[in-house]
């Protein structure tokens, strides 16, 4: 101990040296070899995803003879990470997938800050362009080119409670436009049990419209941005969609009610609350996953349309794949891609875990894709959505995605809100006054972006 | 005589006085660190607050534009009034309600007192997150139990839509914070009530004073530094609210419908992180910081002007 005390400066830079040497002591013990970098790093951030391409991958590596290496990771911090990650230089994974809006995010500023492979070439070269589902390649395409594979397609039903529909007498094969929906939609939605709360709706719509309107403003054909990227959803077509979903939300006759997410729509459902839920492909699954205890009592329908003949579905959702530009194998790495997203050998299996429809429309053929799905009483899905997958609307893509979602959002809102305190009257000249007000937020957004597209950095 | 002048006084005993590089070299680390962290990011932060950037990289000198824009924006203005509300709800709202907590158990006995200051303040345990996602099926409309109490006390609210009818919003953001922090600031209430001359409180009862008199002319006074503090970091962490919106309005970017629930800092992670714009995110922390800044200066100066008289 007299050398402790006796040491210079003190006991305390002793023992500070003492914690140090042992911690160094400690990371040089522990520490492993680091493992050689794979041939290729792919990342996803959807589990049904990962649990697939897991299983797959080692085929492709016994095949290529070569190492890929799986990673899973939250949507948000791989998008934000990942963008960050490729403008600092820093090491990136050779491939990632990314939900839909997220390109405009990877695609700002000048072309030569993009960090993404621009796969348009090779798509033409190995004549994919010709057999995957045209309209989504818009979701995946900036300034003209193509960035990512669109791994999906999904066109959007209603899902029902076929048990309950067939009970009340409405036969839904007569539901096929919007009208006529909302006609047996008015009878349906009221207070059965006469306590004053009305406790059976027609459909899930989301009182602050967000997903709900916005899957019904791509059926009508309206859009966030046009092909040449300006903001294109202030339109009189969207201002007459405000005011209909306005009507059925908070009118007095409304056939809407939401249910949140999660386990409230299973519970909605279940109880019968409301009647018919959006689905597209992927949800379908969910639905038939989270709510088992309705198998055999659901079916899927068709949108109704807008008018007698015309389109009958939507599109909500996507996954696209990417490849970085820093990849040092770019032909293996778009082997991995193409492998995953078009073998037929994989996709069937793969329909049949989640009824996601891929966007290549040769596998739309496999017999996996015919195969009855109990929970929808026997309806073939994959038929179904495969029927409406050449009607699925595009979606284009912009750096301010973001900002024009949560505009068209903030003029439905103003709008609804000036509906309960004054009706109809003058609503619509409000809504079309909301509308160019948020797209002229969005345009204001969206020059700031010029402005650094234009700077030569 | 100059000798004498410039002698220096003697060293206290038991207190060695190091010469050489020896103390610079253990204050190196603190040093080292403060600069790396906190003296050249604030630095970027006020350059960075002049530049549109693209990402940390890219960046291109706009002057004032970032500034210009933010106070022409409508959303950047909608997300000041919201934080200045809840700012506003937290001082008058939540800070009495932490007060009248801290003064009933003060009144308890020491049993009492300590299960329920761990009542009131575990809900600060769990984290603003957890909290948010909790709320966020509370609220759930016809079947959340906080629809479900409401209905049968007040008989309203079943089908509310906290998360999304944008004139409810604020309230469920209120009504989640004050479950989280009304313990948490009644803590400080509770210790400060503690040191409390007792001697002056009896005197005043003797006197004649009632219960409200003895608090606001005994009590108060004699724990106006706390109540100082707390009202200070109350405002600061109002104008720094982020995760609750951002995890109780997840479907909406955090903004809410109508832009309800939007605060500042939400802005501020959206244009910096979800657009990319981290000179203007940069823009949006001096503003914020400017704000907390000013509010916290009147608040010293009232609280001083107080003291006197």
């Amino acid at each position: 101990m007299r050398f402790v005390s006796n040491f210079p400066y003190g006991r305390a830079p002793f023992w500070l040296l003492v914690i140090a040497l042992v911690s160094l002591g400690l990371r040089v013990v522990t520490s492993r070899r680091p493992e050689a970098r794979p041939d290729l790093v792919f990342v996803t951030h959807t589990e049904a995803h990962f649990d697939a391409y897991r299983k797959a991958i080692p085929r492709f590596e016994r095949e290529h003879g070569v190492k890929v290496q799986l990673q899973f990771a939250n949507w948000a911090s791989l998008q934000a990470r990942l963008q960050n990650a490729i403008l600092a230089g820093t090491e990136v994974p050779d491939l990632a997938e990314v939900f839909e809006g997220s390109l405009g995010f990877f695609t700002r500023g000048p072309m030569e800050d993009f960090g993404l492979l621009d796969l348009t070439d090779r798509l033409r070269a190995d004549g994919l362009d010709k057999r995957l589902v045209q309209s989504r390649f818009t979701l995946w395409s900036a300034r003209g080119r193509v960035f990512a594979l669109p791994h999906d397609v999904h066109p959007v039903m209603l899902a029902y409670r076929r048990d309950l529909v067939e009970k009340l007498g409405i036969d839904v094969s007569k539901l096929d436009t919007w009208d006529k929906f909302v006609e047996v939609g008015r009878q349906v939605s009221r207070d059965v049990d006469g306590d004053g709360i009305i406790d059976r709706y027609m459909l899930d719509m989301r009182f602050d419209g967000n997903w709900s309107l916005q899957i019904l403003m791509l059926q009508r054909g309206g859009q966030f941005f046009d092909q040449q990227g300006e903001v294109a959803f202030a339109t009189e077509d969207t201002a007459q969609l405000i005011r209909w979903y306005i009507e059925q939300t908070r009118g007095p006759h409304r056939i809407g009610y939401e249910c949140g997410w999660g386990q409230p729509v299973v519970k909605a459902m279940t109880d019968g609350l409301v009647l018919f839920q959006w689905a597209p492909d992927w949800r379908s699954w969910v639905f038939a996953d989270e709510a088992p205890g309705l198998s055999g009592k659901m079916a899927l329908m068709p949108l109704p349309a807008w008018s007698p003949g015309g389109r009958r579905t939507s599109a909500w959702g996507g996954t696209g794949l990417m490849i970085m530009k820093q990849t040092r194998h770019p032909d293996l790495a778009w082997e991995l891609a193409k492998y995953l997203y078009f073998d037929t050998a994989e996709l069937g299996g793969r329909f049949l875990a989640t009824n996601i429809l891929p966007a290549l429309k040769d596998a739309w053929n496999l017999p996996e894709f015919e195969t009855p799905f109990p929970y929808y009483s026997n309806q073939r899905v994959g038929q179904l959505y495969a029927a409406l997958a050449p009607e699925t609307p595009p979606v284009y893509s912009s750096p301010v995605d973001d900002a024009a979602r949560i505009g068209l959002d903030r003029a439905f809102n103003r709008s609804a809100e000036y509906y309960v305190h004054n009706g109809e009257a003058g609503l619509l000249e409000k809504i079309r006054a909301d509308l160019a007000d948020a797209a002229e937020d969005v345009r204001r957004l969206a020059k700031r972006e010029k402005i650094l597209a234009k700077a030569k950095l | 005589m100059s000798g004498k002048i410039s002698q220096r006084p003697p060293r206290p005993p038991g207190r060695p006085r190091y010469k050489g590089k020896a103390p610079y070299l253990f204050l190196s680390p603190y040093i080292v660190l403060t600069a790396a962290f906190f003296a050249v990011p604030f630095i970027n932060a006020i350059v960075l607050a002049f530049y549109e950037t693209n990402g940390p990289r890219s960046r291109a000198f706009v002057g004032l534009d970032n500034f210009i824009f933010l106070f022409s924006d409508s959303t950047f203005r909608q997300a000041l009034f919201n934080t200045t509300l809840f700012a506003f709800v937290s001082v008058f709202i939540q800070l009495p309600l932490s007060m009248a907590l801290a003064l009933l158990l003060n009144s308890g006995g020491d049993k009492v007192k300590g299960f329920f200051r761990l009542v009131f303040f575990s809900p600060n345990l769990v984290g603003q997150v957890l909290v948010g996602i909790l709320f966020s099926v509370l609220f759930t409309p016809r079947y959340g139990l906080v629809n479900r109490v409401f209905q049968i006390v007040l008989h309203w609210g079943l089908e509310a839509r906290w998360l999304s009818d944008p004139r409810l919003i604020m309230a469920a953001i209120v009504l989640t914070s004050l479950w989280l922090w009304v313990g948490f600031n009644m803590i400080y209430f509770l210790a400060a009530l503690q040191t409390v001359d007792k001697t002056l409180q009896e005197a005043a009862r003797i006197d004649g004073a009632s219960p409200w008199q003895i608090f606001w002319h005994v009590t108060l006074p004699s724990m106006r530094h706390v109540v100082v503090f707390v009202v200070i970091m109350s405002v600061i962490g109002s104008y720094q609210l982020f995760e609750l919106p951002l995890t109780l309005l997840s479907e909406s970017y955090g903004f809410g419908a109508n832009n309800a629930g939007l605060t500042l800092i939400t802005y501020l992670n959206y244009m910096a992180f979800r657009s990319g714009d981290l000179g203007l995110g940069s823009a949006v922390g001096w503003v914020v910081a400017v704000i907390i800044f000013t509010i916290s200066l009147i608040q010293i100066r009232l609280g001083r002007i107080a003291e006197e008289d």
